[in-house]
């Protein structure tokens, strides 16, 4: 018999156990033909650090210090070597009104391309400006529906793509209500000077999308995205830790997550708090070009 | 090749030069990027995913003639019972191409269906059953044949029968409901999150398939100047087909009228779409079957030339529809503010649909040349008697004193 490995027993341990407490069926049927298949390799540990032991990452957006400057967004792709042809890159950041609503929900036809837009050129104090990427959703619609299990989640709540096993069927772009995932359309070109080596670079006809810097978050880094951002209105976290930043601020505060009528759980809570009288207000970088299937 | 004249070999080549563009272009889909298409990140499914629903409808809807013939006793539908499993075979066989020419990397694709990853994915369990639907589709025409050219032991006219009518549950259920239901567990996309979904799929699978299956048979008493089937068949076919046009007219319309009223924006944003900018598409699907029933309720249009007119409209509507679903279904945006979401095919993108239509009709015509289509067993003796087999071989010592 195979030795299991240890996060194999953990996988099986908790197949088990929350059997007892929701049993789906269906998921555990499902581990068991991988099981026995042995189609249930290991995730590319090649690409990613092990997942930290313990930990549920997560990201609290503060939307009342946020002033859509979209620095996050470029440092996202120059971190993560996202090509010029992938456009827009991880981050897509949405300029609202308070009438039509800061929670992603959708605004009335006649207000379409009115109220709300993601082509802003300049930034006004009286609109709100709200990041969207990838949710890393304890619920992933795209982990469900991947033929391929290409798509997975790990224990420490991110959900990450498997390049290798991608056959490229798009099933799981139809399927996120957040309009995530980035395909490769092209042969991505990064020039050598740019490239971050501690990232792998994707083939065309693959998927691609937010990791929460994989590379850095399990190696005991922020991701990039909070870094940069100049007015720290992202927060990144261990949910599981009761001490944490994110845990008090989505304790104390007021706070939603984006499409929580669809149950897919995700990971970002955004805190509507009042907007901060004493911000720094930056020139917003230039928006994104050239999307593939959007009037411009 | 029996009977096959100077046209049939033109026939071929365009054919075969429909092939190769596509076949050049999906080439260069492969070395270049599927960039060369028109999908897009906002709409990532184009008209090869409308051409998999399309072609697996006519293929599941196509076993409806076996099992006129074999449950319900429709043996004149015979002539038609062979050509209409070869069908429903070559058009799941073009189904998967469909999919394998959408995939980004499409080598990986092909051991999907036999290793089975993710067993909650709909992609998967539906592409798994394309591989049995195939297996059982090739054992129905391998019996048939056999029963055809008279070679066939009891067991095996047991096995065509049984095949047959296993078929449909089979096509019906589990094929084509299934891929209903990778569109309609998608509940990002609000015209697609519908429980009518698979309903509505099998129900316009069966118009359509039924329809195709019509219009080969006109189409070969036309090029081979024979009548294939008798004048009341025909009238028999227009109106089980009338009757299962009128019920996808019942299942679209409801589907589109509760998709009116919804709760969701998205939906609202989604009609809109569908009766603004992309009105065509959906005048095509409903007008089609609109002016088809019409066709079909005169007995006039049950008819060979009727019937012609009437199952081209049908393809053309139901083509209409898997693009609406498909596409136009995915041009709601996800979030305010994307900006307007197009999405319009590439000529190259256009090609590969157009060699993959192609290559299904090369084999049908060649297939359906080689091998036998209908009995071909010459008469024997005592059938012109008017004695069963089993009398003839009981009584074979009197009658062939009484022949002598």
């Amino acid at each position: 018999m195979k030795k299991l490995d240890r996060r194999e027993f953990i996988k099986l341990a908790s197949a088990a156990g929350g059997g007892f407490l929701m049993p789906d069926p269906l998921k555990v049927l499902n581990d068991a033909v991988g099981q026995l298949l042995g189609t249930k390799k290991k995730p590319a540990s090649e690409y990613y650090p092990e997942p930290v032991t313990g930990a549920r990452f997560g990201m609290v957006i503060d939307l009342g210090k946020c002033i859509g400057c979209r620095r996050c967004m470029y440092a996202c792709k120059r971190e993560n070597n996202v090509p010029d042809t992938i456009s827009p890159p991880y981050i897509m950041v949405f300029e609202t009104e308070s009438a039509t609503g800061v929670t992603g929900h959708f605004a009335s036809p006649e207000m379409m391309g009115k109220g709300t837009t993601m082509f802003y050129t300049k930034l006004r104090k009286d609109k709100w400006y709200m990041p969207v990427q990838c949710n890393h959703c304890d619920n992933a619609p795209c982990v469900q529906v991947c033929p391929t299990g290409a798509s997975y989640k790990d224990p420490d709540g991110l959900v990450l793509i498997d390049y290798d096993k991608c056959i490229g069927c798009r099933y799981c772009m139809t399927a996120c209500p957040y309009g995530a995932r980035r395909f490769n359309w092209w042969e991505p070109h990064v020039s050598r000077d740019r490239r971050n080596p501690l990232v792998p670079m994707r083939r065309h006809g693959v998927v691609e999308k937010c990791t929460f810097c994989v590379h850095r978050t399990r190696r005991g880094k922020f991701t990039r995205c909070v870094e940069v951002c100049p007015n720290k209105a992202r927060t990144f976290g261990n949910f599981n830790d009761p001490d944490s930043k994110v845990s008090k601020l989505i304790e104390s505060e007021r706070n939603f997550r984006l499409k929580e009528g669809l149950n897919t759980e995700p990971r970002i809570w955004y805190l509507t708090k009042p907007k901060e009288k004493r911000m720094r207000w930056y020139r917003p970088l230039p928006p994104p070009k050239n999307i593939r299937g959007v009037k411009s | 090749m029996k009977n096959a004249g100077k046209s049939f070999y033109i026939f071929i080549a365009i054919l075969l030069a429909f092939i190769g563009w596509g076949g050049f272009n999906w080439l260069r889909f492969l070395s270049h990027g599927p960039g060369l298409t028109g999908s897009s990140d906002v709409v990532p499914w184009g008209i090869y995913i409308s051409g998999l629903a399309y072609f697996i409808g006519v293929s599941a809807g196509a076993t409806i003639v076996g099992l006129l013939i074999h449950a319900f006793g429709r043996h004149d539908y015979e002539p038609v019972g062979i050509r209409a499993i070869l069908l429903g075979l070559l058009c799941i066989f073009g189904a998967t191409q469909f999919v394998l020419v959408d995939l980004g990397v499409p080598f990986r694709g092909l051991k999907v269906p036999i290793i089975l990853h993710n067993l909650t994915s709909l992609f998967l369990i539906s592409s798994s059953s394309y591989y049995g639907f195939m297996a059982i589709l090739s054992g129905e025409l391998y019996f048939s044949i056999k029963v055809a050219t008279g070679k066939a032991s009891e067991r095996d006219k047991k096995m065509a029968k049984w095949l047959g009518i296993i078929a449909v549950p089979y096509a019906l259920w589990i094929v084509h409901a299934f891929t209903g239901s990778i569109f309609g567990v998608v509940k990002a996309r609000e015209m697609w999150n519908t429980p009518m979904l698979p309903v509505h799929f099998v129900i316009s699978a069966i118009a359509s398939g039924f329809a195709m299956v019509i219009l080969v048979a006109v189409i070969t008493s036309k090029v081979e100047k024979r009548d294939l089937l008798s004048n009341e068949t025909l009238n028999h076919m227009g109106k089980i087909l009338a009757f299962f046009v009128l019920l996808t007219l019942f299942l679209d319309f409801f589907d589109y009228f509760i998709l009116r009223y919804s709760a969701k924006k998205e939906a609202m944003e989604g009609w809109h779409i569908l009766t603004g900018r992309y009105l065509p598409i959906f005048l095509i699907n409903e007008g089609g079957l609109i002016l088809s029933l019409l066709i079909l309720t005169f007995k006039k249009g049950r008819t060979a030339n009727g019937l012609l007119l009437a199952t081209s409209i049908i393809q053309v509507a139901i083509i209409a529809y898997r693009i609406d679903l498909v596409s136009v279904g995915q041009l709601a945006p996800l979030f305010p503010g994307m900006g307007e979401l197009y999405y319009h095919p590439t000529l190259s993108e256009i090609s590969v649909a157009l060699g993959l239509i192609a290559l299904v009709i090369l084999l049908y015509a060649v297939l359906s040349k080689v091998l036998p289509m209908e009995e071909t067993a010459p008469e024997p003796v005592y059938a012109s008697r008017g004695l069963g087999k089993t009398l003839w071989k009981k009584n074979k010592k009197r009658y062939m004193e009484v022949r002598n």
